[in-house]
This record gives structure tokens, C-alpha cells and sequence, in this order.
């Protein structure tokens, strides 16, 4: 892309208003992309072969909207005009103001989806001018467009939740107990709204160092994995044969405790998330690519110089470059 | 706009309190079709085929025939001949209800209209006494849900309306038996759900991963890919009409193709190799004989439906010289694809939608994302309950690849278990019947149209996502 630039507070006359030459300021990849200053050798200088170019991602975009089409055509097909005869209505009268509007309107889908982003994104920055007015203030409700995924931005909650992890380091069984009397006292009085809590409970969970808070009816202890060890036993008596090889930390299977009812409750109680946040994201391995030949669906072997496209072997690309070679690329 | 006051109709009994009434209705109103019918009133049949009796599906569309004839709803099932260049209009785009006038219009034909209601199973005679159940996609946009409520409240009325995400209807069905577990004998005969399911709800135009808990949906963790069987229909078209005869316009005819041949692969490379070409060239005593089949075309003048058949590589051999020696012409005049790697290769992008160069995951990679915002506690209940719903669900070999693949992700500690209910299609509009004869349950969720007068649309919107 060339760089156009509009100088704020340039003096001179606009001869064509609304853009003006700027001075080119050294190497610039994006321009260098298009007219390469040194030789035609590809794969010398750009090293995003792996990357798609902006044509590709075109082509890609245009192949989903097609396949996202209901007709090939475009067509309107309009709802049969019924004999009035009231039969559907029956003893209903009149239509709410309402109904009319919904019935009326001709917004697609598109059109929905455009309202609820401008919505959200102006709720955002009002709620960000209020926090920043008023920056004392903690009532912060659980808003919508507040809740990203957790995979892509952990998450970081502004109240603080420190008290589950607080009353680990030193457990024995008394400590325990007393550190459970210490949450149940906690309880009431920790008002933390409810995604902040949970967001919390995933990236513990997740980093796995520290459990979720703890259960009444499982006590655990980290530091002591031999009586840990004992009571799992005592759990499942006629599961597991036994070996010295037991206690090796590396052949123990771990399986995380099911979180508490509260912390349940506080994840039912969370609001949906909205559409775009939804979207699964890419995936968390990455395979290389596929490509299949554009003929017959074998894997795409090479690839015609003209257009990109791929072929698996010179019959395929022969009837591809006769007849459907569009060379537009 | 929000709260908008509907007419004060029945004035003289507002002074005492509604109740729900006893009947319910319960529409899962798909983007394909919609499923719909009475609950049972009281416990539900132990017979899964019997309970599915009340449920009747109905294409959720308006059609046009090429002779410019238009049909809506049923009379698709029973008034069309010929498929050929059929234009569809749906009111479900992307799997939520967005234009009304065309879903009302074809609720009217299906549900009210006492000429065109096909049995009165499905008539809503008195709108005042039903509850209405209706199903929407997960992560609706908050303006179509109140589209949605205003018009059941205030065009038809109904007496009580409750508006539940469809995925999470799964988990009152009886999923342990399904899944082997153990019963555990009930004291009392009243439906639960089931404690902890991994729904993955493969419809028409998305396919989404709801993890379920007590029946509700666990909000931060669904997960939807942008594909479905609409784009499996058309990707398989395009194939076809590149590679042999142009078929953009038979979007029908190429949906049961898609669902006559269709499969997905457990081993796709070897599948792929299978079919290719070079085999027949190089005399390979012809191993595509598994994956190659022939599809012959619909001829509606001779009222013929398409059908499958094994390929014979042979056959335009044959052709040739039955019509030199004059051969019967109905062997001639027949139109068939042929079809290889297009069977395997379509449903494939559900698994890898970076082979249509689409940038998300496929659906076992989805489930693990969904899962990993989820306490790690959680995860083995989720991965040992996986439940396929939807119409991709009937693929063959769908579930086997989900689980292997699923397998490979997860850990090893975690049993896998995924498992597609007999019928895949109605399994949401069955739990949500089962669910509808729990009346405490339903009682604390859905809303009567008192209520709605009161307090208005906004309110029910808020009580619906559970704030109130």
C-alpha cells in the first residue's frame, strides 16, 4: 500500500483537497512488496511466503460468502397473498405498534450485527470515561463486551481475590480446618462480582500451582503428597494393584478436584457472551496447510504460475491453463 | 422503546395471579426445519419412538419452483414434484430468527391456520392457554431476542413463554442410558437433567459447542464455527459443477446428494489415494470401488427420484454400444455424477476449515478451547459426555473421527466418550418436551403473559438471561 498522508496543518493551497505528496521516508516493506527495487529472484527478500497476500485473503473471503449463500441467485421471493378471511388472526384485533415494526422490517442479518458492535462499542467508551471520572468507584457490573476470551487476553480482574490462595503455605490438618473456618467467614462478605471471581478460579485452575478453593469434603494438602497419597487410597480401596513405583511423581496421574458448587453457581450466573466473542478461534496447534488440486481434488501438487491456483500433476494443469486459467492474479 | 405497554386485554383478570397453563408447545425452530409439537402432559413415555410421535418436522422456509409457483412450509413435503431450480427463502439467517414476516407467515400456515395446519396435533387453537417453548442458537444478539419475545407476546399471545438457548435442551433427555452409565433408580418419576454434557450441535448454519451443566449452558464457554450443512450443500455443489455437469442452481437436489453420499473420513489420506485417477491409468486392480459411487440424477418428467449406486467405470462404455445396437432408451437418458473424493472431502472442512483457507479450528480443536476456559475439574465430566446433535450428525463416520480425534487431545487421564442420540435431528425438541413435564422447573424459568403486561419486553429479556 502506498502511504497517503493528509498533513494537519500544512499551509499551501490543496490543489486536489484531501491528500498531498509526502516525502518518502526510507525502506518501507509494503512498498517494497510491490515494486522491488532489486532483481525479479522471488523469495529473496520477502520472507512472508507463509503469510497471504491481501489478493488471496480476497479470494478466500469471496469462496466463504459464496458458500454461505441460500440461492446461487439473488432472488425475492415474496409471501403469498392470502384471501382475507381472518382465519389465522381469530378473535385477535389490532397489531401492535410493535409487531408492525418487526413485520415491516427488511434488516438482515448483517444489519443486526452491525447495530450490536456500534451498541457495544459506544457502551465501552462511556463506561470508560465514567471509570475514568470516577475511578474510586468498584461498582463495576459484569458488562457484556467486558467478557473476552480468556485464551487469547487473560484476564486480569481489578478486585482483588486473594483469599483462597492466602491460607496455603502453612497447612497441617488444623490449619486447614482453621483456614476453612477463616473462608466460610469470608464467604458473606466477599461481594466480588461474579466474572471477576470466576475468570480467577480458570487461570488458577489453569496454572494448576494452586487448587481452587477448597472443598469441604476433600481436604488436600500440597506439600504432603504421602498422606495425600494415603488418603487416596483409602478413597478407592480395589482400584489399583500395588507397586513400589507408586510414589514416583512422574508416574502419578493428577486429577484435579471438581470445583466447588459456588464457584459452579458463579459460572451459571455469568451473561452470554456476545456473537463475536463466540467465534472459536484458530486452531491451538498449527498444522501446515492443504492444498487439493482444483480439477479433481487431489492433493495440489503444483501450482500454475499465472493464477495460483493448484493442480496435482500436467494432465490437471493442462486442461486448467486451455480452458480455466483465469490469469487474474 | 422498551417497555411498551400491549393492549389491556383481559382487564378483569388481572386482579388475581396467572399461572402457566398446563399445555405446553414446544418449537425448535431450526434454520432447516423446524421441529414442533405438544409436550406430553405429565410423565413422559419410556419409548423414545413413542414420545417422538408429537414431533412433527417442518421445512423452515418459503419455496419458489421454477414454474414460479410458491409454497411454504409442509406443502414442500407434499406439493412439490419437481426440485429442479428451487429458490429458497428462509427467515433464519445464521441460526436466529431475523426476518419475521416470513417465520410468521410460515408459524400461520403451520400452527393456526385451521385450513392449512396438517393435523391437529400441531393446531394452537387458543394461544391464551398454551405455553410456548421456543428454542434459539446460543449467543443470540440481544435485538432479535426481543424481536422474538414481542412477537409471540403481543401478535399471538400466548399464555406463558419461555425462550431457552437450544444446545442445553439436550441434557434432560435420557442421556444416561445412551451413554451406558449406570441408572440410578429415581424415587420419584419427575425428569432431571443430566449433570454435566458437551453438547455439539452441528445444524445448518453453524455448528456450536455448548458445555451443559444441570441443564443450564456454561455462558463462557461456548464456542461456535461458522460452518454448517448449508456449506457443506454448497461447497459440494461448486465441486460438481466445475468438475461435471453445472449444477449452482440445484441447491435441493444437491442436498440429497450430499446427504445420500456424503461420509467422513477416518483416514483421509488413504481415502484420497484411493481415488485418484492414476490408479485406473496405471491397470491397479481398481481399489476405488469402496469410495467411488455413482449418482443418478432426479428426473422429474419421468417422476424419478436420485439414487446411489456403486460406480462402474464401464458403464458410458456400455452406453456407447447399447446405443449403437439400440438399447432402451431409459438407460440412455439417465444422468449420473460420479462422484470419488467429493464425498469425503466436503464434510472434511468440519474438521479442518483451513482447507477452505477459513482461519478457525475444527470442532474437536473447538471443544478443547471451550473446555479451556472451564476449571480444570470439569474437564473429564465434559469429555466423557459428548453429545453430537444436528443434522451433520447422520454423516457416517462422524462420531469415530470425533472421538479419535478428541482422543489425541485430550489427556490421557480423561475417558473420552462421545455419542450421537438415535435421532439426532429431534433430540433437542425431546428434551425440551421432557423437560416441559417438570412444571416446578419450568414454573421458575418461563414467564406468563401477566407478567409480560406488567412489566414489558425488556424485563423479559433480562429474566430470560437470568439477571432477574
Amino acid at each position: 500500500m502506498y502511504h497517503v498522508e493528509l498533513i494537519p496543518n500544512s499551509t499551501t493551497t490543496h490543489a486536489t483537497p484531501g491528500w498531498t505528496y509526502v516525502p518518502d521516508r526510507g525502506f518501507d516493506p509494503a512498498k517494497a512488496a510491490i515494486t522491488p527495487a532489486i532483481g525479479r529472484k522471488r523469495g529473496i527478500r520477502d520472507p512472508g511466503r507463509a503469510d497471504l497476500s491481501s489478493r488471496q485473503n480476497n479470494a478466500i473471503v469471496r469462496h466463504l460468502a459464496e458458500l454461505d449463500r441460500e440461492n446461487h441467485r439473488d432472488v425475492q421471493i415474496s409471501i403469498p397473498v392470502k384471501q382475507k378471511d381472518a382465519s389465522g388472526r381469530g378473535t385477535r384485533g389490532k397489531v401492535t405498534s410493535n409487531v408492525r415494526r418487526i413485520l415491516q422490517s427488511q434488516k438482515t442479518f448483517r444489519n443486526y450485527l452491525d447495530d450490536e458492535e456500534a451498541a457495544l462499542a459506544q457502551q465501552a467508551s462511556t463506561q470508560q470515561t465514567q471509570q475514568q471520572t470516577s475511578s474510586t468507584s468498584s461498582s463495576h457490573r459484569p458488562s457484556i463486551n467486558k467478557i473476552t476470551k480468556p485464551g487469547s487476553t487473560p484476564r486480569r480482574s481489578s478486585t482483588p481475590l486473594t483469599a483462597a490462595p492466602t491460607p496455603k503455605p502453612d497447612t497441617s490438618s488444623r490449619s486447614n480446618r482453621k483456614a476453612q473456618q477463616q473462608q466460610q467467614h469470608q464467604r458473606p462478605s466477599s461481594t466480588a462480582p461474579t466474572s471477576s471471581r470466576a475468570s480467577t478460579v480458570t487461570t488458577a485452575a489453569e496454572t494448576e500451582t494452586e487448587t481452587p478453593a477448597p472443598d469441604k469434603d476433600q481436604p488436600q494438602d500440597k506439600d504432603n503428597t504421602e498422606s495425600k497419597e494415603e488418603e487416596e487410597k483409602q478413597q478407592n480401596p480395589h482400584e489399583l494393584i500395588k507397586s513400589e513405583h507408586d510414589n514416583d511423581p512422574l508416574l502419578k496421574s493428577y486429577i484435579p478436584s471438581a470445583p466447588s458448587e459456588r464457584i459452579m453457581q458463579a459460572l451459571l450466573a455469568e451473561p452470554p457472551l456476545t456473537y463475536h466473542a463466540s467465534r472459536a478461534g484458530p486452531p491451538i496447534a498449527r498444522k501446515s496447510p492443504r492444498y487439493f488440486c482444483c480439477m479433481c481434488g487431489y492433493w495440489g501438487k503444483i501450482r500454475c504460475k499465472n493464477c495460483h491456483l493448484r493442480t496435482c500433476g500436467l494432465g490437471c494443469y493442462k486442461v486448467h491453463e486451455d480452458s480455466r486459467c483465469g490469469a487474474f492474479f | 422503546m422498551g417497555t411498551t405497554k400491549p393492549r389491556p386485554s383481559g382487564r378483569a383478570s388481572v386482579a388475581k395471579v396467572q399461572s402457566l397453563p398446563d399445555k405446553t408447545f414446544v418449537i425448535d425452530n431450526g434454520a432447516y426445519t423446524l421441529k414442533a409439537g405438544y409436550a406430553p402432559d405429565s410423565a413422559p413415555p419410556e419409548d423414545q419412538s413413542k414420545a417422538l410421535a408429537a414431533c412433527t418436522e417442518i421445512p423452515n422456509a418459503i419455496v419458489k419452483t421454477r414454474g414460479n409457483k410458491i409454497y411454504v412450509g409442509s406443502q414442500l413435503n407434499t406439493h412439490v414434484t419437481d426440485w429442479n431450480e428451487m429458490m429458497f427463502r428462509r427467515p433464519v439467517e445464521k441460526g436466529y430468527i431475523v426476518n419475521w414476516e416470513a417465520q410468521k407467515e410460515i408459524w400461520e400456515h403451520s400452527f393456526f391456520d385451521e385450513k392449512t395446519v396438517r393435523s391437529k396435533d400441531l393446531r394452537i387453537t387458543d394461544p391464551e392457554d398454551t405455553t410456548l417453548l421456543l428454542t434459539e442458537a446460543p449467543n443470540a444478539l440481544p435485538a432479535l431476542q426481543k424481536n422474538a419475545d414481542e412477537i409471540v407476546m403481543e401478535e399471538w399471545g400466548f399464555g406463558g413463554y419461555l425462550r431457552c438457548v437450544g444446545p442445553s435442551m439436550n441434557a434432560w433427555n435420557d442421556v444416561q442410558s445412551l451413554f451406558g452409565d449406570p441408572i440410578v433408580q429415581k424415587a420419584n418419576t419427575t425428569v432431571s437433567p443430566k449433570e454435566c454434557l458437551l453438547v455439539v450441535d452441528s445444524g445448518y448454519s453453524h455448528t456450536t459447542v455448548t458445555p451443559i451443566y444441570k441443564g443450564q449452558p456454561l455462558q463462557r464457554a461456548i464456542r461456535r464455527l461458522d460452518l454448517g450443512g448449508k456449506h457443506l450443500t454448497n461447497y459440494l455443489k461448486e465441486m460438481v459443477s466445475v468438475r461435471q455437469y453445472n449444477m449452482v442452481d440445484e441447491t435441493y437436489i444437491m442436498n440429497e446428494v450430499k446427504e445420500a453420499v456424503c461420509f467422513v473420513s477416518n483416514n483421509f489420506v488413504g481415502d484420497m489415494e484411493q481415488t485418484w485417477k492414476g490408479n485406473r491409468k496405471r491397470g491397479l486392480p481398481d481399489p476405488s470401488e469402496g469410495v467411488m459411487v455413482d449418482y443418478v440424477l432426479p428426473d422429474p418428467n419421468a417422476g424419478k427420484k436420485g439414487f446411489m449406486r456403486p460406480h462402474d467405470a464401464l458403464l458410458n462404455a456400455k452406453k456407447r454400444k447399447g446405443g449403437l445396437s439400440g438399447a432402451s432408451a431409459e438407460a440412455l437418458s439417465e444422468d449420473a455424477l460420479v462422484l470419488g473424493n467429493e464425498r469425503f472431502a466436503v464434510p472434511e472442512i468440519l474438521f479442518t476449515p483451513s482447507d477452505i483457507g477459513m482461519k478457525q479450528a475444527g470442532i474437536p480443536d473447538i471443544i478443547m478451547q471451550s473446555l479451556s476456559v472451564l476449571p480444570t475439574g470439569l474437564h473429564p465430566a465434559f469429555l466423557a459426555n459428548v453429545l453430537v446433535v444436528g443434522g451433520n450428525a447422520l454423516l457416517p463416520g462422524f462420531v469415530n473421527r470425533l472421538e479419535s480425534e478428541l482422543r489425541q487431545l485430550a489427556s490421557a487421564e480423561c475417558a473420552v466418550r462421545v455419542k450421537c442420540p438415535q435421532d439426532p435431528i429431534r433430540s433437542a425438541w425431546l428434551g425440551a418436551s421432557r423437560f416441559a413435564t417438570n412444571k416446578d422447573e419450568l414454573r421458575k424459568v418461563a414467564i406468563t403473559r401477566q407478567e409480560y403486561q406488567e412489566h414489558g419486553s425488556s424485563w423479559v429479556s433480562r429474566k430470560f438471561t437470568g439477571a432477574i
